[in-house]
């Protein structure tokens, strides 16, 4: 832990080394990740879709400069997916070739450490250091609530049982980061061990920041264009508004045909990459496309 | 709380003046009376967060509080007043008593902005009984069979008589009474094969995990295959219901619907009048009438106007499209007297049978003599619906409940 409080002394230090792997994070989310990195505690991100949940992870692996160890969640995801498994074709060849060799193999033997496979959480109670790995538990509401039992031990501990090894304690705790959409409440227990941070669009300025960090090609004055563009989207009465993502997209799609400018024109071709469903098209479109790009 | 906050290092740091772990006490115990569950633990993390990362202006503060004090955005709507109220200005106990008015951020915010609307939405509309019959809950019921403990005795006999008495038409005791009666009632939404396996002789996939083991009683022969299958669930059962002015009749037989729904059927469940609000949490509650009482409380808009399309919308958009719609059943009980543009709700109520798998709405006067489904909300939402019952007593509900069972 002393490592990490001297790599990471104070919330600042976080947000400018943030910055240097490209994630632009305000107060609120560097505060949430300091707290989750120092403290230590798990993080549970919630906010719209494309607000930069996962990102936030990818960036924080990125400034302590350990692996990121990644489980992304389905409904039926259970203990042989996310904590481990043994290998069983292995464990049947080995006592085939006992057999035949006429030697005699032990059940301890069978269920040791060489025929376990690790599955992300337990990779995450492994990782050797020297500093710990990030964890990231994403859309942990599209498991079903039976899941979220797994990991408590995890998220309390640090720790996991497996009945034939016994516990297994991890030597760096991992910083673990929970994203959820919610679809659907996740479970008290589940959010008591957790700190919590929800993000929201990023204002105006940032939102340029962000863009034009991710789309260094872009020029500011693109970048300003469409980060207003996606702001004024926003207020528009649309089933899916645009997140920060969608942002970045644009510019991309925008920056890839050689536009420079935001206009009517070129905001009906490349409209399809901030909004993903027909009725928000129509919407935006009826509001009128100069409005969207120029906002009059 | 630690005792050890070093409150003159902190006072160094730049809060100057203020006495950072008073001030922390202060809070967690605002925010807990004002609905946010500051436990200890919770507590104690918030102090070890001001020890680590020694927050130098309110700002810092805040965000700290706020990751380590709420968990969801309602909370944290509740902490920024609380927050606000602590550090940026001058706080008084007093206002913060956990009167049950108070502390609803969404009774003070966004009940007072539409002010004319209550009220003369209300009268405009059919109300035929003005009585009591709202989830003031606990005070009131008890009370009221005191008065009249024989009638209540009359009642207990006649299940039968009260299975075809019109909700609407039905006193508190009476309503008391259909509460034991409803929390009988089996809601079984049709099953759906989930992503989850179960070990099964008749299986397509191979247990590998069981099999190796089953393998050791016949020395390591693997003899018997253990098959697994996926298994069946429950699809997700969701009702909304409308507690507005032209409802109340019916609303607290409603409700307790919705109790036994989400206790027996794990159901969603919401109220809408002007706004949508979240009840499931409530009615998880064991006891109805403490779950009625608290789901009255969550809702600021009881009896008011309606407002079904925005409702509908909301539900879309922040509960439906996300995953809770996908695939479930969903009740909507609503007499469909829209304020608004019917035109809305019928693009609403396209959307969501687009996600559901089925949509079944509920109209309490669809049993009415000379009915016609004509009124503008209702008309615009039938095209979309699956099935249209009415429900206007118990043994209606038997209808409701037959509608939910089908395959």
């Amino acid at each position: 832990m002393s490592y990490l409080a001297a790599v990471l002394p104070t919330i600042q230090t976080l947000r400018d080394r943030l910055d240097a792997v490209d994630y632009l994070a305000d107060e609120g989310m560097a505060s949430a990740l300091f707290c989750a990195v120092r403290l230590p505690q798990p993080l549970l991100l919630e906010g719209e879709a494309g607000v930069g949940k996962t990102e936030a992870a990818k960036a924080i692996a990125a400034v302590l400069g350990t692996p990121l160890i990644r489980l992304q969640c389905y409904e039926g995801i259970d203990a042989s997916e996310a904590l481990y498994e043994w290998n069983y074709q292995r464990q049947l060849l080995s006592i085939r070739l006992a057999e035949a060799s006429g030697k005699a193999v032990h059940e301890s033997e069978l269920f040791g450490p060489d025929y376990l496979i690790a599955r992300p959480l337990l990779q995450a109670i492994q990782h050797p250091g020297p500093t710990s790995a990030v964890l990231l538990i994403d859309e942990i509401d599209r498991a079903d609530d039976e899941f979220e039992a797994f990991l408590f031990e995890l998220l309390a501990e640090s720790s996991l049982t497996i009945p034939e090894l016994g516990t297994q304690h991890a030597i760096h705790p991992p910083i673990v980061i929970l994203t959820s959409n919610r679809t659907r409440d996740l479970h008290d227990a589940l959010k008591r061990r957790c700190l919590y941070h929800w993000i929201g669009y990023p204002d105006l300025h940032r939102a340029i920041a962000i863009i034009r960090r991710r789309v260094p090609a872009s020029t500011i004055s693109l970048a300003a264009q469409v980060a207003a563009a996606v702001d004024r989207l926003r207020t528009l009465d649309i089933q899916k508004a645009p997140g920060i993502a969608e942002a970045i997209n644009w510019t991309l799609a925008l920056d890839l045909l050689g536009i420079s400018s935001l206009d009517e024109s070129s905001a009906l071709t490349t409209l399809g990459s901030v909004l993903k469903y027909r009725e928000d098209i129509d919407v935006a479109k009826e509001r009128g496309l100069a409005w969207i790009a120029g906002g009059s | 709380m630690r005792g050890s906050l070093g409150v003159a290092d902190l006072a160094d740091r730049g809060l100057a003046g203020v006495d950072l772990a008073a001030a922390v006490a202060g809070l967690a115990q605002l925010l807990h009376q004002a609905g946010v569950p500051v436990s200890p633990d919770r507590a104690g993390r918030l102090a070890v967060a001001i020890d680590v990362a020694a927050p130098a202006t309110n700002d810092d503060l805040y965000w700290l509080g706020r990751v380590t004090l709420s968990s969801s955005p309602t909370e944290i709507e509740i902490y920024d007043r609380v927050f606000h109220q602590v550090f940026r200005g001058i706080w008084d106990p007093a206002d913060f008593r956990g009167d049950a008015n108070t502390p609803s951020s969404k009774s003070t915010q966004r009940g007072n902005s539409q002010p004319g609307l209550n009220g003369d939405d209300r009268a405009s509309r059919p109300s035929s009984t003005p009585s009591p019959t709202l989830p003031s809950g606990t005070a009131n019921a008890p009370a009221a069979q005191d008065e009249a403990g024989e009638s209540v005795l009359a009642a207990m006999s006649s299940d039968e008589r009260l299975r075809t008495q019109q909700f609407a038409t039905m006193t508190p005791e009476e309503l008391a009474q259909l509460q034991r009666l409803m929390s009988r009632l089996t809601l079984a939404p049709p099953p759906r094969r989930s992503r989850r396996s179960v070990r099964h002789h008749g299986g397509s996939t191979i247990d590998l995990r069981a099999s190796m083991q089953r393998s050791l009683r016949t020395s390591g022969d693997p003899v018997e295959l253990v098959r697994r299958r996926r298994r069946t669930r429950q699809r997700r059962l969701v009702l909304l219901c409308d507690i507005s002015g032209s409802m109340e009749p019916y609303a607290r037989a409603y409700l307790q619907l919705l109790h036994s729904a989400v206790g027996g059927a794990n159901a969603e469940a919401f109220v809408f009048a002007t706004r949508l609000t979240r009840v499931t949490r409530m009615m998880r509650n064991t006891n109805p009438n403490h779950a009625l009482y608290h789901a009255g409380r969550a809702a600021p808009d009881w009896s008011g106007g309606t407002r079904i399309g925005p409702a509908i919308k909301a539900f879309n958009d922040n509960f439906g499209r996300r995953g809770m719609a996908r695939n479930a059943i969903l009740v909507v009980v609503s007499d469909g007297w829209e304020r608004d543009d019917p035109a809305l709700l019928g693009r609403e109520m396209e959307r969501l049978s687009r996600l559901a798998y089925r949509v079944i709405w509920v109209n309490p006067r669809k049993a009415a003599d000379g009915f016609q489904p004509t009124v503008g909300g209702m008309a615009a939402a039938l095209p979309h619906v699956d099935a249209f019952v009415s429900g206007h007593s118990l043994a209606a509900i038997d209808e409701l409940l037959a509608a939910i069972a089908v395959t």
